[in-house]
Order: C-alpha cells, then structure tokens, then sequence
C-alpha cells in the first residue's frame, strides 16, 4: 500500500536540527507494522507523513495505492501541486487515525465523536458504532460528553472512531501512552482483535516493546546517528 | 468531494452551544455596542422626524406671501397656479376693502373682520367647510364666538361708503357653513369666496355690482390684484418657489428658514449619527475578529481533528464565520430587546410632553433589518479573516498539543 523511496523529512530548532530518513519502506496490505523507539527519535514525524499531514522536506519516491485501486497515487506529486485537499480526501477515505491524547471533539458525545469520520463519509447509521462501543467496553457512555469519560475511555473512543468507517488502514500514534500498563494491555488486546476482524492494515508506534512481541507485529528497524560536528541527529528507518 | 456544508454547520453549531458561556459573552458583547447605537438613531429619528412631521402638518410652512403689494392680472396667476409645486392659489383684493362688519341676533356686538380669500382645497381649511357663493362664510373661531353664532346660522353682513358725498351701507345675510380651527386664523376673521370680495371692492371702489344689486358707476372691465394667498405643495418646494418669484422681481415672505434649520439639523445629526455608528461597527468588527482569531487558536487542536478526518480548506474556513452569525443574530436580538425596552422608558418619561401618538424615540421595521444586515456582514467580514487563518493550520504542528 505505501512504497517510500528517500523520503526525508529535516527540522531545525535553536541550532540543533534533526533528520528522518526513509531509505525504502514497503506497507503491504493486511500487515501489521510497529514503530518502537524512545520518544524523540521521530516516530511521530514518520506517521505524520504516511497520514499525508506532515510535507517531506524531500521525497524520493512516494506512492500511496489504495485497496481497490490499480495504479499508485503518487503524492509527491500531490504535495509538490500543494493539493491538501485530495490528501485530505485520501484520509477520509482510507485511513483511520488514532492520536497520543484522543482529540476527540469536546462538543460532540461519544456516539457522535465516534461516528464523525463514518459522517463526512456520509455512511448510514447501521449499528457500527454500537457495535464497536460494546467491542470497546464503552456502550453505556455513547449519549456522554467526552468531559465525563476518563482517560482510558476516552481512548478507547478514538480508537473506535478510527475503525467505525473500516479504513482500509489504521495509524495509531503511542494510543496508549498516557495509560496504566493493565489498561494499556487491554485496550490494545482490543484493538488488535478488532483490526483482525476488519482485516486492517495497522502502523503503530510505541514505546513499550512488550505487546509488539505479545502481538506478532512487524517491527520496522531504525537507527540513530548524532552527528556532532554540525549537531545533526539522524534517524533512519526502513523496513 | 467536500464536506456538505450542513455539516460543517451542525458540526460548528455543536461547537458554539457547547461553549455556551464563551458564545453568550460574545452575544453580551456585541449588543452592549449595537445596543446603544439602535438607542441613538431611535432618538435621531423620532425627534428629528417629530419635527419634520409638525413642519409637514403646519400648512403655514407651506405658505408663500408677497412682501408688499403689486398688480397681479389673472393671466399672471394662472401662471403661477399651473406651476407643479403649487398646491393652492387664491388671489387677494385690497386689504382696506377686504373687511366686513358682522352681527347676529343672538350677540349684541358688531364685530369687524378681516376677509381672507378662499377657494376649493384651501389648506387652512377642512374639506368640506368651503365658502361658496357671495351668501357664504366660515368664521374664525374668535369671531364665531363674539357673535355666538355656529355652523348653520346666518349672520348679518354690511360695509359701507362714501358715493357721491353721500355715506351708503349695504346689508347681506351670509350663512355660517362652519367654523375655521383655531390655528387657521387666530385673529377676527373669516373666510369667504374670491367673488364676495371682489363684489365687496367693487362695490367700495363706487362701481355697480348688478349680481349684488348694488348700483354705482360702471365696473372696472381689467381686474387687478395687490397681492395673493399661496401654499405650496410641501415645504420643500418652497425655497424654489421662493427662488422663482425672486426671478419674477417679487419679494416673497417664507417659513424657508425655518425649513432649511430642521434639515439641516436632521443633516448633522444623521452626520454625527453615522460617525459614531461606523466608529462602533468598526470596534465591534475588531472586537469580534480578534475574539475569533483568538478562538481558533484556542481551538487549534480540534480543528486539526477536522483536518484530520478529511475536513477540507473550506469547510474548515465556514467554522468561525458560522459562529460569528450565531454572534450576530442573537447579539443583534438582544440589542434589539435593550434597545425596546429603552425606548419604551424615554417615550412614557417624555409622554406627558408630546402629543397623541407623538415618540421621541423610534424605529421602523426597516431599521432594524438594516442594523441586522450590517452586524452580520461586519461579523461575516471579521470572520472571514480568522477562518483564512483557521484553514492555515498544520494539523501536524497541533495535534498533539495537550
């Protein structure tokens, strides 16, 4: 599904920069991809990216072939023409995105927050998302205001969020970062097994090496070099 | 493919209801300017229109008279009656013969008046009370009441002379077809047709007035006239009928003065007025874009939700200007709730001074149509910008903002 040939991506800050690069990556359907590594090291500049939010400062190659869908987008071109709105598109269609801290809307209620992505799509309601709430252990929040969930039940809403449209892949950036280690291994069961289900494509960065082994991901290999003569930190990944 | 935009709607309406408290601060915000303004403009207009409305109802406003007296033919008042702006032209004969000594049975005074010239739609008259004929006449009010008389009656009517040395007096019964309001004439006085007066003149001049019955040297075959009673057809036809009888080497007598303060009080005020309204729309626009310029930093994260499931450019642009029309209808609402209940206080403090149906401060339907259309193209405008820079936003850069 994605094929990424010499992607970087470079940010300058007080002096220090620091590099991603992408030598080659292939994301093949159905596969489950984990991005492990202490915080820093760039996993979320690399998800950024494959969820067409975050512009490489310098591509390579960079195709991106939906399910159903013969020939590669090429979105480089897509960024180059500065088309945000056809990646835009592609988001709304094919992934689903689960981010560190929920955003869910604080303004809609469970139900809604959950529907949000299967509503821009303009899906009928058909019980998806009850499904997916009773799946998720959160059936009897649907009608609440994110406000009165805690944390753990507010993630598990993103998570739910992401899969209600059955994207045909799923990034999902540390979802259980700002949880207990039981909780964490819960949700993340959950998650897995709804995936499964779905038979979704899954990108993944985590810190905690623990359920990547647990559960059988492909780990994407990744080195970091400092380059202290012109302060440059470099990361590489492929996979 | 965008998002329809009842969705962005319902999504940036959720939005604004939930933060009720924010939304409501802005609405008490935005009324607490308009407020005022309606306030304003109503006492422009109420006061300013009262005044207008009492020139417009005076006909005495609408009168234009020669300064001194001339000889005007019949071929030059014709002249002048054709003329669009004049409503009602009568002539006048000389004041000295224009006087009648009146009495009635039931009063025993003997009162002189002065006779003023009238004819059909004479605008110090209510239609209908017209003196038609040599044998009719409308006293004025003083008049009508020295002699006791009302409409119906007849009164006795006779003017004398010296003819050939020798003092005549003539007699004739006039019948009172009503009685002038008090403002038409305030003097002793009444209103008759032209050919009375005429027949009157005549008949003092020593000429022979067949139709009368009065005998005397042979008429006069040219009739002249010193003077005569104009009115124009609104008060602001006078200054050009006054510029065009100074064209016509006649010196004319106005309210034009008077006229011209009102307007152009009213010119100032609305001067003023729009000074300080376009100074308040201007605040409140500046106001109400920095709020949601403010507001979509605030809202950076959840907006780059948006971005996130696929929200384009645009319908991420709609968010605040959705939300600055929420602003403007229910602040524009609520000023317009402030301004009635002001309005209603001044109009009962000030009753007891005005007429009947008389308000120091109002507004037409209009006005407030026009009040709602500036606050939301002003809300719209400022809105504007920070939906530019609402559509601006990284979604990278702010999501993961706690």
């Amino acid at each position: 599904m994605y094929h990424l040939r010499d992607v970087v991506k470079t940010r300058e800050a007080e002096g220090m920069a620091f590099r991603l690069r992408v030598p080659s990556l292939q994301i093949s359907m159905g596969e489950k991809i984990a991005l492990t590594g202490e915080s820093g090291c760039g996993k979320s500049t690399m998800l950024d990216m494959l969820s067409f939010i975050l512009r490489p400062s310098d591509i390579g190659a960079f195709c991106f072939r939906p399910a159903g869908v013969k020939k590669p987008l090429n979105v480089e071109a897509y960024w180059k023409a500065n088309k945000l709105n056809r990646l835009g598109d592609l988001r709304k269609r094919h992934l689903g995105c689960v981010i560190q801290t929920g955003g869910l809307l604080p303004y809609l209620t469970v139900r809604d927050n959950m529907n949000l992505c299967r509503n821009v799509l303009g899906l009928k309601r058909d019980g998806t998302v009850e499904h997916l709430a009773a799946e998720l252990g959160i059936a009897n929040h649907l009608n609440k205001l994110p406000d009165a969930l805690s944390t753990g039940e507010r993630q598990r809403v993103a998570i739910g969020r992401a899969l209600a449209h059955k994207p045909a892949i799923v990034i999902a950036d540390e979802p259980t970062a700002s949880l207990d280690p039981y909780a964490a291994q819960r949700i993340m069961t959950h998650f897995m097994g709804l995936v499964d289900e779905l038979n979704i494509t899954v990108i993944l960065a985590t810190h905690a090496w623990g359920h990547v082994k647990k559960l059988g991901m492909r780990q994407l290999h990744h080195r970091t070099v400092c380059h202290a003569e012109s302060n440059l930190t470099e990361t590489l990944v492929s996979g | 493919m965008g998002i329809p935009l009842v969705k962005t709607f319902v999504l940036a309406s959720r939005d604004y209801f939930h933060e009720w408290q924010m939304s409501f601060c802005f609405v008490v915000g935005l009324a607490a300017v308009l407020g005022p303004m309606l306030v304003l403009f109503g006492l422009k207009f109420g006061i300013v229109g009262a005044m207008i409305d009492q020139l417009i109802d005076d006909p005495r406003n609408r009168e234009i008279r020669p300064v001194s007296s001339g000889r005007y033919d019949h071929g030059w008042l014709e002249n002048v009656r054709a003329r669009p702006d004049v409503a009602f032209l009568v002539p006048r004969t000389r004041s000295i013969a224009a006087t009648i000594e009146l009495t009635s049975e039931r009063s025993p005074r003997n009162v002189r008046v002065e006779l003023i010239p009238s004819a059909t739609g004479d605008p110090l008259l209510p239609s209908g009370q017209l003196p038609e004929g040599v044998a009719r006449i409308v006293l004025s009010e003083s008049t009508a009441k020295k002699l006791r008389v009302a409409a119906g009656d007849t009164v006795d009517g006779s003017i004398a002379r010296q003819y050939r040395n020798q003092k005549e007096r003539v007699h004739l019964p006039l019948t009172v077809t009503a009685v002038a309001p008090a403002q038409a004439f305030s003097r002793d006085g009444a209103f008759v047709s032209v050919s009375l007066l005429e027949a009157l003149e005549d008949f003092r001049d020593g000429h022979a007035v067949p139709r009368m019955g009065w005998s005397g040297d042979h008429a006069n075959s040219v009739r002249t006239y010193p003077g005569f009673r104009l009115y124009a057809h609104s008060i602001y036809d006078v200054a050009g009928l006054s510029d065009a009888f100074a064209d016509l080497g006649v010196d004319v007598h106005t309210h034009a003065a008077d006229i011209e303060r009102v307007q152009h009080m009213n010119r100032n005020l609305t001067a003023i007025y729009w000074a300080i309204a376009v100074i308040g729309l201007f605040g409140f626009s500046l106001s109400l874009g920095a709020n949601l310029w403010a507001n979509v930093d605030r809202k950076r994260k959840e907006l780059s939700v948006l971005r996130l499931v696929g929200f384009r450019t645009l319908d991420i642009a709609w968010f605040p200007v959705v939300q600055a029309l929420y602003a403007a209808v229910f602040g524009w609402a609520l000023a317009v709730g402030l301004y009635q209940l002001v309005a209603w206080v001044i109009n009962e403090m000030m009753a007891s001074q005005l007429e009947e149906g008389q308000m120091v401060c109002r507004l037409l339907p209009h006005h407030y149509e026009i009040a709602l259309a500036l606050t939301c193209g002003a809300a719209v405008l400022s809105a504007g910008f920070a939906g530019l820079r609402s559509a601006r936003i990284e979604p990278s850069e702010s999501l993961r903002d706690l």
